[in-house]
C-alpha cells in the first residue's frame, strides 16, 4: 500500500496534466449578451419553432395545444412545435442547451429569471419586437414590465401573473356557524372568524413552512407592513426589518393560538383545506384549476389587509426569444410572429389558472364572465408586488426560504432567522454583482 | 487487501468419512429444535416482506384513486370509487408518447449494460487474475475515481458529450454512464474470490488467456454476471438527472425524465404518480423476477456448490 | 467446460495464491483492460481533472469569462463567515450524520436477509422478488410516495401509528430528530435489496463443503456464520462496505425530494448543497472545490477502512 500510494500519486500526476492540456484546449464560448429580435413579421421560407415551457399541468397543456394547433394552421410558413416539461427541468436543460446551439427559439420563463438568463448571455433582446406590438409599461400591472427588462434593454414580455389568493372551504365555516358568504377583509374580520373557528375546534389556517406557501404569505405580510426584500439596487437584504419580524409573529401566532398545527408538511395547507379540516388558505391563483378541489365548497377570494397597507404577492412569467449559439434569424423572426399572436390570444390562457398578463384582455369583461372564479384575482393586481428581479437574484431568495422555515418551526426566533438570512444574502448580492458585473 | 480465501480454509477441512459417523448420532431433539428454528425463520422473512411490501400496496392502491380521495382518505388502502383514470392520462395520451419512452429506456438499458458487462469482465479478469506492470496503479486510480462525488462531472461530461456530437442520442445517456469504476471493481472482487487451481489446470492443458477468460471465469462467475447485469440495467433505467440534462427532443426522452413531464406543475397528482411509478418498475421487476431465476439456475449448472 | 470444473475437484490442495502463476504479462493485460481505460479515461479521469482546473476558477459554466483565482475557492471553505463555508460544513455535517446512522443498517439488515434467503427455502425466488422491489423504483419515485406515506398530518404511516393507539402528529418529513429517522428508514427499505443481491451472489461462491466441515467440528449456525460465512464475504464484503459507505456519502435524493433539506438545512446533505451550487447556481468552481475536499475526506475514511480490514485479515 505504502509504495502503491506513491505510484498512484505519479499517475494521477500524469493524468493531471493530460487533463489541462484538454482543458486549455477547449476554451470558453464567448456568450454575446443578446442580438435583437427584429421588428415586423415573418414572410420567409417555412420553418419550425422550438417552443419550450412549463405547461405541463392542469388545463395547460389542452389550452396550449389548441392555440398552437390554431396558429399553426393560420400560418402556413411557421409551425410551432410546443415542448411542454417541468419548470424545474427546463432550469436544468435549458441553459447548457442554447450554449450548445440546440435550445428552443422561444420560450415562457418566470420573470424572477429573465434578468439572470440575460446576463448569461441566453436570451435576444426584445426591444424592437415590443415596439411593433405597441407593449409598453401601462399595458401591464405596475412593475411588471421593467421586471422583463435588464440594463436597459427589454428579454421578457409579460404573459402571465400569479397573484395569490385566500381559498376558503365554505362548508367548514358554514360548520362552525359563520356565515359562508360573507369574507374576511381585514385584520379585524379575520382575527374574528379564526377566533370563531377555533371556539369551534377548527384550526382555521393552517401555515406551512416551505416556500408554497408560507413564504409567500411571508411576503405578502412584509410588504403589507410596508417592508421590502432588498434595496433599490438589490445590494442588501431589507426582510429583516420590524415588517419582517411583524410578519413572521403574525403566523406564529397562528401557531401559538392554536389555528394551526405547528409542523405543517409542504402542500399540507391546500390538502387540509380539500379535506376540510380548515377554513383558510394562502395559495396561488393556479389552485383554481385543483381538480382535487372541483368537488368541494370553496371559493377564493382577495386576501385580507392584515397590515398597514394593501399588497400581495405574485409571480408571473415572460416570453423570451433564445440567444442559441448559431440562432437561426428566420425562426427568431417567426417566434416574434407567434408572441404576438398568443398575446393577441391570451383570454383563453385565464382557463389555466393563470391571469393574462395585459391588462385590455383581463378587462375584458368576458374573462370575468367565463371564469367567475378568477375575479376577486384581479382586483388584487393594482397593489400586487412582483418577484425581485436581477442577475442571479434566486440564489438569495433561497436564503428567505431558510429563514422563514426556521422561524416557523421555532427553531430560531423571527429577529435571529431574518438576521443570519441577510447576513448572507448581503454576500451573496456582492459575489451576484461581481459576477455578472450588474 | 483481500486474500481469496477458500483454498485457505479448505485445508483445515477434516476427511469427508468425518461426516458419515457424525450423522447417527442426531436425536429427536434436534430435529424438533430445527423445526422450530425453521418456522421461526419463516416468521422473520414473512414479517420482513410484509414490512416491504406494504407501502408498494399503498402505491398500487393509491394509483387507482382519484385526486379527491388520495387526499382525503391518504391512508385508505381501499381506493373509493376505484378509478383507472390516471392509467388513462398516461397510457392513452396522444401528446405523450410513453409507449416510444418505454422502448428508449429498453435500449439504453440493454446497450448500457452491454457496454458495462464486456468492458468491467475483461477490465476485472486482468485485474484480478493477471500480473502486470502498473497492476496497482491502474487499479488504485480505478477505486480512487469511486471517491469523487459524482455530481462534478457532469457539466465536463456535458462537454464531451456535446463535442462528441452526442447530445440528444442514445449514445449520451449509455456510453458515458458505462465508465464507472463500480462494475470493474465489483467484479474484480468476485474474480478474486475463484480458486487459482483451476485455472492452472487449464494453463497446464496448454489453454491461453482468451480461453480461460471465456470458458473457465466468465462461467463460474455467472451470478456475479448476471447481478451486475440486473444493477447496471436498473441503474440506467432508473437516471432522471443526467437525462434531463443531455435529451432534448421529447421523442427521444427515456420513461423517467418522461415521467416527470407528467407532474402537474404547481400541484401533485398522487394517482397519476403512483401510475407512473407502477408502468415504470412492472416491466423491470419481472425482467429481474426472470434474470434471479437465472442466477440460481446457473449456479447449479457451473457447479459452484461444491 | 463440465470437464474443467470436474478437475477441480481432483486438484491438490494448493496453497492460496495471490499471485497468479504464468509470469508477467502486460501486454496482455493491458488488451484486456483497453476497452474499459478507454471509457474511463475520456468520461472519468479526463472529467475528475478538468474538475480540479474547475475548482481553481470563478467557474460558471454560462459566463465567457471564467477568472482564474487560485485556491481561493478552498480558501472560502476554510474561512469563518465566508459565503460558503457555514453551509458547506455544516452539510458535510449532515452528511456524517446520516452515513454513521445509515451505513450499519445498510449492511447488517442486508448481510441478514442474505443469509437467510440463501437457505433452502419454499418460495425462495418470490422472497428474493419482494426485498429487491422496492430497489427496482428510482429515487423519484421513492421520495414521492414516501412523502405521501409520511406526512404528518395527512399520511399514512401517521394514520397506522394513531390505530394502535401511538401518538400520532409525528413530524416525520418535517422536523428532527424525526426527519433523520424517516430518510434513513426509507434508505434501508430502499437500498437493503440492492446489497442482499450482491452479497446471496457471494453467498453462492462459498464452498459448501466447509459448511460441512463446520459442522463436523460441532459447530453451531452462529459460529458457523462467523467461522465460515463471514470470512468467505470478505472481499464481497469489503465491496459492500465501500460502496455503501460511498452511497450514504452522496446521498441526496432523499433529502431533497422527502425533508428539502429541513428544517432550516438540517438535513442538507452535502451532495445536496453542492448540487444545488454548481448546477443551480451555476458556481461550479466552489461547487467543484467542495467535490474534491469532500473525495479527501472519503479516500482517508477508505484507506483507514482497508488498513483495518487487511490486518483483520491477516
Amino acid at each position: 500500500m505504502k509504495n502503491g500510494l506513491v505510484r498512484r500519486l505519479t499517475a494521477a500526476g500524469v493524468a493531471l496534466a493530460v487533463g489541462t492540456a484538454l482543458a486549455a484546449c477547449s476554451g470558453g464560448t464567448a456568450a454575446s449578451t443578446g442580438g435583437d429580435v427584429k421588428a415586423g413579421g415573418y414572410d420567409g421560407p417555412k420553418v419550425t419553432v422550438t417552443f419550450w415551457n412549463g405547461f405541463t399541468g392542469g388545463a395547460g397543456p389542452q389550452v396550449l395545444k389548441k392555440l398552437v394547433s390554431e396558429f399553426n394552421s393560420s400560418h402556413k410558413n411557421i409551425a410551432i412545435s410546443s415542448v411542454p416539461m417541468e419548470w424545474d427541468d427546463i432550469a436544468a436543460k435549458m441553459p447548457l442547451a442554447v450554449k450548445a446551439g440546440r435550445g428552443p427559439d422561444v420560450t415562457v420563463v418566470h420573470g424572477s429569471d429573465v434578468a439572470t438568463y440575460a446576463a448569461q448571455g441566453l436570451l435576444l433582446k426584445a426591444d424592437a419586437i415590443a415596439k411593433t406590438l405597441k407593449m409598453d409599461e401601462s399595458d401591464f400591472p405596475s412593475g411588471l414590465y421593467e421586471n422583463g427588462s435588464y440594463q436597459d434593454a427589454q428579454y421578457g414580455l409579460p404573459w402571465s401573473v400569479t397573484p395569490l389568493g385566500l381559498y376558503i372551504n365554505k362548508d367548514v365555516l358554514k360548520k362552525a356557524g359563520l356565515d359562508e358568504d360573507t369574507v374576511p377583509t381585514t385584520e379585524a374580520e379575520y382575527d374574528e372568524a379564526l377566533a370563531a373557528l377555533r371556539a369551534k375546534g377548527v384550526q382555521g389556517e393552517w401555515v406551512d413552512p416551505y416556500f408554497f406557501t408560507g413564504v409567500m404569505e411571508f411576503q405578502s405580510l412584509l410588504w403589507q407592513y410596508g417592508g421590502e426584500l432588498y434595496n433599490d439596487d438589490v445590494s442588501k437584504a431589507t426582510y429583516n426589518s420590524d415588517a419582517g419580524v411583524k410578519a413572521l409573529n403574525v403566523m406564529l401566532d397562528r401557531i401559538k393560538q392554536g389555528d394551526s398545527p405547528a409542523k405543517v408538511a409542504q402542500d399540507g395547507d391546500i390538502n387540509a383545506l380539500i379535506a376540510g379540516k380548515t377554513a383558510f388558505n394562502w395559495n396561488g391563483i393556479w389552485q383554481t384549476s385543483n381538480t382535487a378541489l372541483q368537488s368541494k365548497n370553496w371559493t377564493a377570494a382577495a386576501v385580507p389587509q392584515i397590515g398597514t397597507e394593501k399588497a400581495v404577492w405574485s409571480s408571473s412569467t415572460d416570453w423570451a426569444f433564445v440567444n442559441n449559439k448559431g440562432q437561426d434569424s428566420n425562426k427568431t423572426q417567426a417566434a416574434g410572429v407567434f408572441v404576438q399572436w398568443m398575446n393577441e390570444h391570451s383570454l383563453a390562457w385565464a382557463e389555466t389558472g393563470e391571469l393574462p398578463a395585459t391588462n385590455s384582455v383581463r378587462e375584458d369583461s368576458s374573462l370575468v364572465s367565463k371564469y367567475p372564479n378568477l375575479k376577486p384575482f384581479l382586483a388584487e393586481l393594482d397593489y400586487a408586488h412582483f418577484e425581485t428581479s436581477a442577475p442571479g437574484i434566486p440564489s438569495a431568495d433561497a436564503l428567505l426560504n431558510t429563514a422563514v422555515n426556521e422561524a416557523i418551526l421555532q427553531k430560531k426566533s423571527p429577529q435571529q432567522a431574518l438576521d443570519d438570512a441577510a447576513k448572507k444574502a448581503d454576500l451573496q448580492l456582492q459575489q451576484n454583482k461581481q459576477q455578472y458585473g450588474y | 487487501m483481500t486474500a481469496p480465501v477458500l483454498p485457505a480454509r479448505r485445508d483445515a477441512a477434516p476427511p469427508r468419512a468425518a461426516i458419515r459417523t457424525d450423522r447417527p448420532a442426531a436425536d429427536r431433539g434436534p430435529v424438533v429444535r430445527r423445526r422450530l428454528r425453521r418456522a421461526g425463520l419463516y416468521l422473520v422473512l414473512y414479517l420482513l416482506a410484509l414490512a416491504v411490501v406494504l407501502p408498494l400496496l399503498w402505491v398500487l392502491t393509491t394509483s387507482f384513486k382519484s385526486d379527491g380521495d388520495a387526499i382525503d382518505n391518504p391512508a385508505s388502502l381501499l381506493p373509493n370509487p376505484v378509478t383507472g383514470a390516471a392509467y388513462q392520462t398516461l397510457l392513452a395520451s396522444a401528446d405523450l408518447p410513453i409507449f416510444r419512452w418505454f422502448l428508449n429506456s429498453l435500449a439504453a438499458g440493454a446497450l448500457q449494460t452491454l457496454l458495462i458487462l464486456v468492458t468491467a469482465s475483461m477490465g476485472a479478469y486482468a485485474l484480478a487474475r493477471l500480473d502486470f506492470a502498473g497492476k496497482k496503479v491502474v487499479f488504485g486510480v480505478i477505486v480512487m475515481t469511486l471517491f469523487v462525488p459524482p455530481v462534478i462531472f457532469l457539466i465536463p461530461n456535458y462537454l464531451i458529450v456535446q463535442n462528441l456530437g452526442w447530445l440528444d442520442s442514445i449514445w449520451a445517456i449509455t456510453v458515458p454512464g458505462a465508465a464507472s469504476a463500480f462494475g470493474i471493481f465489483f467484479l474484480r472482487q468476485f474474480f478474486l474470490g475463484l480458486p487459482a487451481e483451476i485455472e492452472e489446470a487449464a494453463r497446464i492443458d496448454g489453454a491461453g488467456d482468451v480461453r480461460i477468460f471465456l470458458q473457465l471465469i466468465i462461467p463460474l462467475s455467472r451470478p456475479a454476471i448476471a447481478t451486475l447485469a440486473v444493477l447496471s440495467f436498473l441503474s440506467n433505467w432508473n437516471d432522471f438527472l443526467w437525462p434531463v440534462y443531455v435529451l432534448l427532443s421529447p421523442e427521444n426522452l427515456t420513461l423517467q425524465p418522461g415521467l416527470s413531464v407528467l407532474r402537474g406543475a404547481y400541484s401533485t397528482h398522487f394517482g397519476i404518480v403512483m401510475a407512473g411509478a407502477v408502468i415504470a418498475s412492472v416491466p423491470v421487476l419481472i425482467l429481474f423476477t426472470l434474470a434471479q431465476r437465472h442466477v440460481v439456475e446457473s449456479v447449479a449448472a457451473s457447479g459452484l456448490k461444491g | 467446460m463440465s470437464d474443467l470444473v470436474v478437475e477441480r475437484s481432483a486438484l491438490p490442495q494448493v496453497a492460496p495464491a495471490r499471485k497468479p502463476r504464468g509470469g508477467r504479462r502486460t501486454l496482455t493485460a493491458y488488451l484486456f483492460l483497453a476497452p474499459f481505460l478507454l471509457l474511463f479515461v475520456v468520461f472519468v479521469v479526463v472529467p475528475a481533472v478538468y474538475g480540479i482546473w474547475i475548482s481553481l476558477h470563478a467557474w460558471n459554466p454560462l459566463l465567457p469569462v471564467k477568472p482564474f483565482i487560485g485556491l481561493t475557492n478552498y480558501l472560502q471553505l476554510f474561512t469563518p463567515g465566508s459565503l460558503t463555508s457555514g453551509d458547506f460544513w455544516q452539510s458535510m455535517g449532515a452528511t456524517a450524520i446520516f452515513t454513521v446512522a445509515s451505513v450499519p443498517f445498510l449492511v447488517a439488515v442486508p448481510l441478514l436477509l442474505a443469509v437467510l434467503l440463501n437457505q433452502r427455502l419454499a418460495g425462495g425466488s418470490v422472497f428474493r422478488a419482494v426485498f429487491f422491489a422496492p430497489y427496482v423504483l428510482g429515487v423519484a419515485v421513492i421520495g414521492v410516495m414516501w412523502r405521501y406515506l409520511l406526512d404528518p398530518q395527512n399520511g399514512a404511516v401517521n394514520a397506522v401509528l394513531s390505530f394502535f393507539g401511538v401518538q400520532a402528529d409525528i413530524p416525520w418529513t418535517v422536523d428532527v430528530p424525526w426527519a433523520w429517522i424517516s430518510l434513513v428508514g426509507v434508505t434501508v427499505w430502499w437500498i437493503s435489496g440492492f446489497n442482499t443481491v450482491i452479497l446471496l451472489a457471494g453467498l453462492k461462491g462459498i464452498n459448501a463443503e466447509l459448511y460441512d466441515a463446520a459442522a463436523v467440528d460441532g459447530a453451531g449456525a452462529w459460529r458457523k456464520f462467523l467461522s465460515v460465512t463471514l470470512p468467505g464475504l470478505r472481499p464481497v464484503m469489503a465491496f459492500v462496505t465501500t460502496t455503501t459507505i460511498l452511497g450514504s456519502a452522496n446521498m441526496f435524493g432523499q433529502s431533497f425530494l422527502l425533508t428539502q433539506g429541513g428544517p432550516g438545512t438540517e438535513t442538507r446533505t452535502v451532495i445536496m448543497y453542492i448540487a444545488n451550487l454548481g448546477l443551480s447556481q451555476n458556481q461550479m468552481g466552489a461547487a467543484s472545490a467542495m467535490s474534491y475536499v469532500l473525495f479527501l475526506f472519503l479516500a482517508l475514511i477508505s484507506i483507514v477502512n482497508f488498513r483495518l480490514q487487511s490486518r483483520r485479515g491477516d
